[in-house]
């Protein structure tokens, strides 16, 4: 008997051990279960193709229609400054630094990107970034991200930076015509907003836009930059480029391109329901 | 008996490992301390060959050294020569065969910054590869390298340098020290430099050709401009460094006799006939000018961009459109500067000839040095 007693509180000595060591394997569980659940920080990509109208840009080889006029152009190169970039969450929006990114479109792949390394992902509800340069490091001579007053997008240090250089030729008739489209200005710089939804950007993290090059030759005789916005791209009425085939420092040739900072990026529409905007 | 040949084991193993450390070791070196403006920005040093002090003067003894040569005539120096910015006054170079090559000698200066290209085709990515082609170059030191490594081998100096700088004798610490040598090849302190460091004022018509320099014409905005800034950058004076934006077609040729320039590096068709913008510090002592040497003036440097440009598949659109008439003839393209602005240009070039840079004997010939000193 009392041996039979000893062996029970043995026993329920044992048991306490093992259910308060499977409370402690199950908490721990719990622990890396969480951990590992947890999103992980992941690279943002902001992946830029470029068009001319529904037509890819390919560099040198393919000529695209004067969009307001006669003839056929090709684009021997094209770049283009992003900056300030900042993403949204229902809590405290992130501001990166040192964000000044120059996009190139003569890789060996038809887009331009850029990267944000190691950013928690979930929940990002908006995007928004310049195009160009803010006229604080517009007018400096920092080397910052990817500004460099040696490059090629920067004029001098009296006049700045180009925002947007587009390079190419017109031929109409036989006759070739040089284009020279290098826009700057404080005035010209762009922010530009955009609202994701869960299927902008892909499971690796990138979210893809389109960069329409013919936006920047639409007329802007409509007085309000809104009303343009809002129409479907058949309506909008161009320019022809053989009227306007250099901008540079001309104030006002300058803000009928630049005119079209606000229209001519937007999200990439994947989904093959969505009637504009395709990017493949 | 079995303890004294584990000793013995114990013993062999480290007096092996001591040696093996002791001839192994990396050299012992020190860092090379220089300044450059900010205003020339980043540049890269490669992981693989950190600018120490004794690289620099090895680099600078073989620079100096026609034992790189087969015939023990030619060293790098013989057409990079100091008092012309490190070229040679040829209209194209001449090395061991007598043969003049297809191109002008390259002046060599702050290299660490602008086009990571080299030579005027841009056929190399490194400081480091571009040294070693002119040594094997069949019309240039037609070097073989085992056996310049042998005499090398032969020599206490070289011995003692090379143990020093990289531990060993090689191709590759060849070319490294030549490399470092060349990087610390710094021309900074020219009147332009003191002009943008507020030292000194230009005069009037140095003044007026600098805002040429920098001013791509525009006719609606009534700017004048010799567009010289669409190829050069405002501070480096040389192309741009990214990818290979400091590449051009400057309408030297047209389509017939147009050379294949970068062509050769990228096999791309829009890259025949452009050539890498070169470095203009020191331009009014690097005479003839372009690639092949055409040029024997700046005035006919000046001449060719005002009124003298050939048409090509790639010539340059900012070339064809930079122009300070309204556009008014298709045909003929020039940038219609008038005599005086192009005698400003020219004066705002000579401000970037750097005397302290041409007579620094930091640079100069470490043999001529040593026998001075006798």
């Amino acid at each position: 008997m009392t041996k039979s007693s000893k062996n029970t509180v043995n026993m329920s000595t044992v048991n306490k051990k093992i259910v308060l060591g499977g409370i402690l394997l199950l908490a721990l569980m719990l622990v890396v279960v969480s951990i590992l659940l947890r999103p992980a920080p992941q690279d943002l990509t902001l992946r830029f193709h470029p068009f001319v109208g529904d037509k890819p840009l390919r560099l040198n080889t393919q000529s695209y229609k004067n969009p307001g006029g006669e003839g056929e152009f090709t684009i021997r190169d094209f770049q283009l400054f992003i900056s300030n970039i900042v993403l949204s969450f229902p809590t405290n929006p992130i501001y990166e630094q040192e964000s000044y990114h120059l996009l190139r479109f003569d890789g060996k792949n038809t887009f331009g990107q850029l990267v944000i390394p190691k950013i928690n992902l979930s929940n990002l509800s908006q995007l928004s970034f310049g195009i160009g340069i803010d006229p604080k490091a517009n007018g400096s001579l920092m080397f910052s991200g990817d500004l460099d007053p040696n490059s090629r997008m920067a004029w001098n240090w009296q006049v700045g930076y180009k925002f947007l250089l587009l390079e190419g030729t017109l031929t109409v008739n036989n006759q070739q015509l040089p284009l020279v489209y290098h826009i700057g200005f404080d005035e010209s710089y762009s922010e530009l907003n955009f609202d994701l939804a869960k299927e902008d950007m892909t499971g690796n993290g990138v979210i893809n836009f389109k960069i329409d090059l013919r936006r920047l030759f639409q007329s802007s005789d409509t007085d309000s930059k809104q009303l343009t916005n809002l129409k479907p791209a058949n309506k909008v009425e161009y320019m022809d480029m053989s009227e306007i085939p250099h901008v540079k420092f001309s104030p006002d040739d300058v803000k009928a391109i630049a005119a079209g900072f606000h229209d001519f990026i937007s999200l990439c529409d994947l989904s093959p329901r969505r009637e504009f905007s395709p990017c493949h | 008996m079995k303890a004294s040949t584990i000793v013995v084991a114990i013993a062999v193993i480290f007096i092996a490992t001591a040696i093996y450390y002791l001839e192994n070791k990396a050299p012992n070196t020190h860092p090379v301390e220089f300044t450059a403006p900010f205003v020339f920005g980043r540049f890269n040093v490669p992981d693989n060959n950190p600018l120490t002090q004794e690289s620099v003067l090895l680099g600078r003894r073989l620079f100096y050294d026609p034992i790189l040569s087969r015939n023990h005539q030619v060293s790098c120096a013989t057409c990079h020569k100091q008092a012309l910015a490190f070229t040679d006054g040829l209209k194209t170079s001449v090395g061991v065969s007598g043969i003049p090559l297809k191109f002008n000698a390259m002046s060599l200066v702050n290299l660490m910054w602008g086009p990571q290209h080299f030579f005027w085709d841009g056929r190399v990515s490194s400081l480091e590869a571009q040294a070693i082609e002119p040594i094997k170059h069949v019309n240039e030191m037609a070097r073989n390298i085992k056996q310049l490594l042998m005499e090398l081998n032969n020599d206490e100096d070289y011995k003692k340098l090379f143990k020093q700088a990289y531990g060993e004798i090689s191709e590759q610490s060849i070319t490294k020290a030549l490399a470092n040598f060349q990087r610390t090849l710094i021309s900074a302190n020219s009147r332009y430099d003191q002009y943008l460091r507020g030292e000194i004022s230009l005069t009037p018509i140095e003044n007026q050709g600098r805002k040429l320099f920098m001013a791509h014409p525009d006719t609606k905005v009534i700017l004048r401009g010799g567009n010289c800034i669409d190829c050069h950058s405002q501070f480096l004076t040389s192309g741009f460094a990214s990818k290979f934006d400091g590449f051009s077609n400057n309408g030297l040729d047209n389509d017939e006799t147009l050379q294949a320039g970068l062509f050769t590096l990228t096999q791309n068709e829009a890259h025949r006939g452009l050539f890498k913008a070169p470095t203009l510090r020191n331009i009014a002592v690097t005479a003839p000018y372009m690639h092949d040497g055409r040029f024997t003036t700046l005035e006919q440097v000046l001449a060719h961009y005002n009124g003298g440009i050939k048409r090509s598949k790639t010539l340059s659109p900012l070339i064809i459109e930079a122009d300070n008439i309204a556009k008014t003839q298709i045909d003929h393209i020039s940038l219609n500067l008038n005599d005086n602005e192009i005698t400003a240009i020219i004066a705002f070039l000579h401000t970037l000839t750097d005397d302290e840079f041409l007579t620094n004997s930091a640079f100069s010939n470490p043999f001529m040095a040593a026998s001075d000193d006798d």
